[in-house]
């Protein structure tokens, strides 16, 4: 049994770093219906901005604070430079989020340089219970995870703002005629959903290698959780990013990781091919 | 209080109103009839910014508004209850008034209170989902939801649609009241004579995009020829 237990942990601290990523995809997608191909890298540079404050001496917490902020702001102007443009336009989205992507890449290339980067752990022991051993940053980081997932949720369930966003998610015109002020949700709703792939990229760094490519193993299956999921209610992400993550993690450890990638997309393709809704439902036709 | 110069608007390159140009009068209810196609529904998504003007002039209470993002034409003061009601089905009934209420936060806004006077039932039902409502309830709450964002004009598109006659009538005699109780100016888009004939001081006839006729409530009582003219009824 105890071999088992540092798996079920593994594999839940990816689940739940997935359905972090997932969240500010979702919110930019199910809201505004941006698919935000360069949310990846906004999920890289948080943790180059975690890479760069220890590389001036500022403590982990110091890049923890920093990386929503950075993200967030250049979410702000992302926002302001491009997104506005083509709000409710796939296609458009796609093809101008990639670009995007593709100059945040490079970006960090000439800053950083191509190598990859490493964060120290920001605390070394281990959890011992008897023969049982496991590092606590990694349990840090779960409870953080499942903290700011649990935060998600309230600020779009339980606040004014909230309540704003989901009527501007189900009925725009609507909420605009009762003088919501639709435009300025989407753009802060953009800025959150940015600021958790910031914050998400700086949590993940010390356990991850940073490098200009870490964004695509994070988009791919943070799209496929959002589509196996469904994009409406928040808790599809959470059912389909424990889908995607659960069989990914468990096959990559028993298996192999080819055999988890094919694995998931075929589970992917049955379930959107079965439930083309998704398995919470709530996609909007577009 | 409303007037409309010249106005022109549609639906891409399809104008369904050309050059149109009417005024409707402050603290007074005001009905606009005809037939289906005849550019009502548009005229009223125009006013309130839905489908954007081609040209020509939208004065609100001294202000043009044709160019105002919707938003900003709510807060104005004019109120909308859209043509199918359009509540917000997973809501509560109190979460939809809340919502007008965050909308037009530090206007001249109402209180839940006075809008559980008007009607009852939405206090009784507070609680609950709007989208488990009949359609009647559902109409009432779309004009509550408008109302407690204190509007100096109320649009209203085809209230009547899939009611049954009794709530018709309740819904009538209540927007009654509450125009002369407040003062609250009301353009109201009706096929319903009945619900007309209850409600307005005015009607206007539009047909092809423009106003034919304009007649005070008691004369079209008098004299129905103008709505088997413009309503074939």
């Amino acid at each position: 049994m105890s071999e088992f237990i540092p798996i079920i942990l593994d594999v839940s601290s990816y689940i739940l770093i997935l359905v972090l990523v997932a969240l500010g995809l979702m919110i930019v997608f199910g809201m505004m219906g941006v698919i935000n191909m360069a949310h990846g890298e906004l999920f890289m540079i948080g943790a180059y901005v975690m890479v760069a404050a220890q590389s001036v001496g500022l403590p982990f917490l110091a890049g923890v604070i920093l990386a929503p902020i950075v993200v967030g702001f250049l979410g702000l102007l992302i926002e302001t430079a491009l997104i506005r443009h083509i709000y409710l336009r796939p296609l458009d989205t796609i093809l101008a989020t990639w670009g995007l992507s593709i100059a945040l890449k490079q970006l960090v290339v000439l800053t950083f340089g191509p190598e990859s980067h490493s964060v120290p752990l920001p605390i070394d022991g281990s959890l011992e219970l008897g023969t049982f051993s496991y590092p606590l940053y990694r349990l840090i980081l779960m409870a953080t995870s499942v903290l700011l997932i649990g935060g998600t949720f309230w600020l779009f369930t339980r606040t004014n703002f909230g309540l704003m966003a989901r009527a501007v998610i189900a009925r725009p015109d609507t909420a605009a005629t009762l003088g919501i002020d639709t435009r300025r949700m989407y753009r802060w709703s953009f800025v959150i959903g940015t600021a958790l792939a910031g914050l998400a990229g700086a949590l993940v760094a010390p356990i991850i290698s940073v490098d200009p490519q870490m964004g695509l193993g994070y988009l791919v299956p943070g799209f496929l959780s959002i589509l196996v999921g469904g994009a409406g209610p928040l808790a599809g992400v959470l059912v389909g990013g424990t889908v995607i993550g659960g069989v990914n993690n468990l096959l990559a450890i028993w298996i192999s990781p080819v055999a988890a990638m094919i694995t998931v997309y075929i589970i992917a393709i049955l379930i959107i091919r079965l439930k083309p809704e998704g398995l919470m439902g709530g996609r909007r036709a577009k | 209080m409303l007037e409309i110069h010249n106005l022109s608007s549609g639906y891409g390159d399809a104008m369904v109103l050309r050059d149109f140009s009417c005024q409707i009068d402050t603290g007074k209810v005001t009905a606009l009839m005809g037939r289906n196609g005849m550019g009502k529904t548009t005229l009223v998504k125009t006013i309130m910014g839905l489908i954007r003007a081609k040209s020509g002039r939208i004065m609100f209470d001294g202000t043009a508004i044709e160019k105002q993002p919707t938003h900003q034409i709510s807060r104005n003061g004019m109120g909308y209850v859209p043509q199918g009601r359009e509540i917000f089905a997973d809501f509560t009934v109190t979460e939809n008034l809340r919502l007008s209420l965050l909308g037009h936060e530090g206007g001249n806004v109402l209180t839940l209170q006075q809008i559980y006077d008007w009607f009852p039932i939405l206090k009784e039902r507070a609680e609950q989902r709007a989208g488990t409502f009949s359609g009647g309830q559902q109409q009432i709450l779309a004009i509550a939801r408008s109302l407690i964002g204190g509007p100096k004009m109320l649009l209203l598109d085809e209230p009547t649609e899939g009611i049954q006659p009794s709530i018709v009538h309740e819904i009538g005699v209540q927007l009654k009241r509450i125009a002369h109780e407040t003062g609250l100016s009301i353009l109201i888009v009706e096929q319903n004579v009945d619900m007309v004939r209850t409600l307005a001081d005015e009607v206007l006839f539009m047909e092809n995009g423009a106003i034919q006729e304009r007649c005070d409530i008691n004369a079209m009582r008098d004299d129905d020829s103008l709505l088997h003219r413009y309503l074939s009824v």
